[in-house]
């Protein structure tokens, strides 16, 4: 009969063990993420329906898989701080519907697109995944996703084609906007709001 | 492409004076926020180059846009991928040297190979096969060859005709332009007309790849000039970096690798 230290080792060692299969290192569950939200992004822009139901099914996929507050926050910067806490709101509701609508705008011509995910690299706080995206008719581009918390509620923060960051582009145009408008948060709301308004007349 | 040049120079200074007489004003220093945006953004000729973006946005949509959906529905993909590279390919001298003057020698190799093999096998550079081999292409400028020599961007630039820049970039397409056999090779109405046909097509064929991007950042920027402005240095930025970092030994496969990678 077995004694009962080393029983004790043994289910320790199958405990270890089982543990170590199921966590995957941040690398590898980064680019299970962005194969998993890829396919699904893919799944939406080739898939049946009407543009509004595009536009819904993009709206449910983007809250899931983007850390819209976040983003939303960096890309106001230090005028974060200087508005009061109704804009902040106010703002972080429109710039929910621009990301939706930005993305959506470009749907169209993400008809028949595909994309292979490359080597992931992490650093001090987040994991980079390379992919790249082919569309019918253009040249393949390189395209990183940057995944914050890839093994605990993994969010996409922010995407950099051809070494451009949507969010530091999306920020500096915010930057501009303000200063021409004597730093008003409230100015910017507007435009924002009108921007998304035009796009759904539009569309 | 000489009679280029010329009419460049002649060009250069009544800009110059212009530029000049576009230049703003920074903040005062009692408004330190205002003072730190204007030299983050490091735009002080904002004012001219806001006119010149307006004035190449006119030309674009009159000549340059109309022309490139042009190009783009009346060619096939194949053919207008065939040209892309044909004109890379007559790019390789102008390449290959800024590589060795960055001191990339793997580089500098990538480059020679991928002449041998798609002016060869590629039929004078139509097919890219070398990519396929383990010889893919990558960017070289003089802009990017005196960035690895510390030399910096200065200050933004937007220039008539050739859009987004800043005057080391700038003064690299310049010497790039001169570092050209291209420019120099053959005389007569023919080899101009070469010269010309070759720098419309290289339009062309840059705008047509840009189409949809370009369409959707003005549908979507609250300011196009500042987004042009951010993605410019970015991608300059990026292709400089990757440049730097690519540090790849130059030993042979075949002989005993150096330990320092481990």
């Amino acid at each position: 009969m077995p004694s009962r230290r080393s029983l004790l080792t043994t289910s320790a060692a199958w405990l270890a063990l089982g543990a170590a299969a199921r966590a995957q290192s941040p690398e590898a569950a980064a680019r299970a993420f962005v194969k998993s939200t890829g396919d699904r992004l893919v799944g939406v822009a080739n898939g049946p329906g009407s543009s509004q139901q595009k536009r819904q099914e993009m709206t449910r996929v983007i809250d899931q898989v983007v850390d819209v507050d976040g983003v939303a926050r960096f890309c106001l910067g230090r005028y974060w701080r200087q508005a009061t806490p109704q804009q902040q709101q106010r703002y972080m509701a429109v710039f929910h519907q621009v990301l939706v609508t930005n993305i959506t705008s470009k749907l169209g011509e993400y008809r028949g697109v595909s994309f292979v995910v490359g080597r992931s690299t992490a650093d001090a706080d987040n994991v980079s995944v390379d992919t790249t995206v082919n569309r019918p008719n253009n040249p393949p581009s390189d395209v990183k996703w940057v995944i914050a918390n890839p093994t605990s509620g993994p969010k996409i923060v922010d995407v950099v084609a051809e070494g451009t960051s949507l969010r530091l582009t999306q920020r500096s145009d915010y930057a501009s906007y303000l200063n021409q408008h004597g730093g008003s948060v409230e100015a910017l709301i507007t435009a924002m709001q009108h921007q998304v308004e035009q796009d759904e007349a539009s569309g | 492409m000489r009679a280029f040049v010329r009419t460049a120079l002649t060009w250069l200074p009544p800009l110059l004076v212009l530029t000049l007489a576009g230049c703003a004003t920074p903040p005062p220093a009692s408004d330190p926020d205002a003072l730190a945006y204007y030299n983050e953004t490091n735009d002080p000729l904002e004012p001219f180059n806001r006119k010149m973006y307006a004035v190449n946005n006119a030309l674009d949509a009159a000549v340059l846009r109309p022309a490139s959906i042009a190009y783009k529905d009346v060619l096939p993909e194949f053919l207008r991928t065939g040209i892309h590279n044909i004109l890379g390919n007559l790019h390789t001298p102008v390449q290959l040297s800024n590589d060795m003057l960055e001191g990339k020698p793997r580089r500098a190799g990538d480059t020679y190979m991928r002449f041998l093999i798609n002016t060869t096998v590629g039929v004078l550079g139509f097919f890219d096969v070398a990519k396929g081999w383990g010889y893919p292409d990558h960017d070289a400028d003089f802009g990017m060859t005196m960035a690895q020599w510390g030399v910096g961007p200065g200050p933004y630039l937007y220039l008539p005709v050739l859009g987004p820049n800043d005057p080391r970039d700038f003064a690299g397409f310049g010497v790039d332009i001169a570092a050209d056999p291209f420019t120099w090779v053959g005389q007569g109405a023919v080899v101009q007309g070469l010269g010309y046909g070759k720098w419309a097509l290289t339009a062309l064929d840059q705008r047509s790849r840009l189409l949809g991007e370009i369409s959707n950042i003005k549908k979507t920027a609250l300011d196009p000039y500042a987004t042009f402005r951010s993605l410019y240095r970015q991608h300059r930025t990026s292709q400089i970096e990757e440049m730097e970092n690519d540090n790849r030994a130059t030993v042979p496969v075949w002989f005993r690798q150096p330990a320092a990678d481990h």
